[in-house]
């Protein structure tokens, strides 16, 4: 079975500059992925290559052996869900929020849905402004799973959130996770990542230079900074 | 009809309120008397050039000269629009298409139903209204969507992310944009003679027309610029938005102004 994403050689430059040199790896089936590595490395950016909102400069992503510009970049979206750092809330309404992707949700299916990201069923007859961060969070986290993926990209998912939030939201990957999703999730910390992640890859100036099962990768190596590509 | 305008010597002897002005600023020492005088005879430089180009234009030039004028009327006006949103891809080619279809449409449904005459004396000035009045809406809706595809980027990249597309993910904040882009047209339409006595009836009454005629050419004045108002603000919004994106139904890089 080919792997669910191949990068093949990516360089993506911005204005100029290198944001990715040359990435090649392999993304696993039903893992949960994690990136690190220090602010401005490239992780968000390489995230964003997976769902299209970024292109590479060169090089090719593939999602189980088809290069992403040959399938319909909607159905891929739709395939492949992003939840953003920051929470960002698009409706008044919670019941509303998770019908964004989805206007077909019907309310018992949308209280499953807040259920699966461990949020009070009750909360689909409220508005979103009354919502704390993790909250929100859980909520775009859901919105997302409506739409039904089969992979999710989530992007510093913790990082907003006070410690028991971020706990709650860990708890919720492990769960999708146990129900067969994939994950790639980007985080800059390390000690959050080793507690959902099955492998890790390092980013260090655009460039990947350490990769393993999360056990194997000596992270307090890798938070000092003197991480060496692993060949 | 003769229309009871002042002669050359009513022109002449109107001399007298500038130099009561000049007066004024120059006894009180306000610094801006030369200014002033500069700007007076700049006016009637300006509006003898215009005049005559006018005359030339409505004896000589017929219907083609009438829609050259026009379309020069659109190119400056697009030109004006363009800049105010400065960075956003495809600016100039997007206003020039909203102020270009917004001055067509509400001129030609106004032709069409035999409204107003083809004739160059009716068609250049009353056209003229028309691109003023699209020109405004067309900067509005440019700037507003300059803004948002930079302010609201996290938002439609949400949208876009959940598998929506491009056209359906930037949708709300099209209409946001739109809506308020109408706004003054539809303000300056409700308080229409109450507040100000606009330009094409304030002239009639001048020309000795009866006002409750005036009022006729006035009210078909502000029909057809919530027309142009609202045809060259949908134009241009959906010209820009598509602008905004690009093949794989991305956001495109629009600079922070």
């Amino acid at each position: 079975m080919p792997d669910l994403f191949t990068l093949d050689a990516v360089t993506l430059d911005v204005a100029g500059r290198r944001v990715l040199d040359g990435v090649t790896d392999h993304l696993h089936e039903g893992r949960c992925t994690a990136i690190v590595g220090p602010s401005g490395s490239g992780k968000s950016t390489l995230l964003r290559l997976l769902n299209r909102l970024a292109e590479p400069t060169a090089g090719r992503v593939l999602l189980r052996g088809t290069p992403l510009p040959a399938l319909d970049v909607t159905e891929l979206r739709r395939r492949v869900g992003l939840v953003a750092q920051a929470p960002t809330l698009l409706t008044t309404r919670v019941a509303e929020e998770l019908r964004v992707g989805r206007p077909d949700l019907d309310d018992a299916a949308a209280r499953t849905l807040l259920a699966r990201v461990a949020l009070p069923v009750d909360l689909l007859d409220r508005g979103t402004e009354g919502l704390s961060g993790g909250e929100a969070q859980r909520l775009c986290l859901a919105r997302a799973l409506a739409v039904g993926p089969e992979v999710l990209l989530l992007d510093e998912p913790t990082s907003a959130l006070d410690a028991v939030s971020a706990d709650a939201v860990d708890a919720v990957i492990r769960d999708l996770l146990a129900e067969g999703l994939s994950v790639v999730l980007v985080s800059h910390d390390l000690d959050r990542a080793a507690g959902v992640a099955d492998d890790v890859l390092v980013l260090r100036s655009g460039r990947l230079v350490g990769r393993g099962e999360i056990d194997d990768v000596d992270l307090d190596r890798v938070a000092f900074g003197d991480a060496e590509p692993d060949r | 009809m003769s229309p009871d305008v002042p002669g050359w010597a009513g022109v002449a002897a109107s001399v007298a309120l500038v130099v009561l002005a000049a007066a004024i600023t120059w006894r009180e020492r306000l610094g801006v008397t030369r200014e002033l005088l500069v700007a007076a005879l700049r006016a009637f430089v300006q509006l003898v050039a215009v005049g005559a180009v006018l005359s030339f234009l409505f004896a000589e030039a017929g219907l083609l000269g009438a829609l050259a004028w026009l379309a020069a009327m659109v190119a400056v006006a697009s030109v004006e629009a363009a800049r105010r949103a400065r960075g956003l891809p495809g600016a100039l080619r997007t206003a020039a298409t909203g102020i270009g279809v917004g001055t067509a449409t509400t001129l030609g449904i106004l032709v069409v139903l035999q409204v107003v005459d083809t004739e160059p004396r009716v068609l250049v000035p009353v056209g003229g209204m028309v691109v003023s009045g699209a020109m405004q809406v067309a900067a509005l809706v440019l700037r507003g969507l300059r803004t948002t595809a930079t302010t609201r980027r996290p938002a439609v990249e949400a949208r876009l992310s959940l598998g929506l597309s491009a056209g359906d993910a930037f949708a709300p904040y099209v209409h946001e944009t739109v809506r308020t882009a109408l706004i003054p047209a539809i303000d300056t339409t409700k308080v229409v003679g109450l507040i100000s006595l606009p330009g094409a009836m304030t002239g009639l009454i001048l020309a000795g027309v009866d006002p409750l005629t005036a009022i006729r050419y006035q009210i078909v004045v502000m029909y057809m610029l919530l027309a142009a108002a609202a045809v060259t603000g949908l134009v241009t919004a959906r010209v820009a938005s598509r602008a905004l994106f690009d093949d794989a139904q991305r956001l495109r890089a629009v600079p922070v102004p």
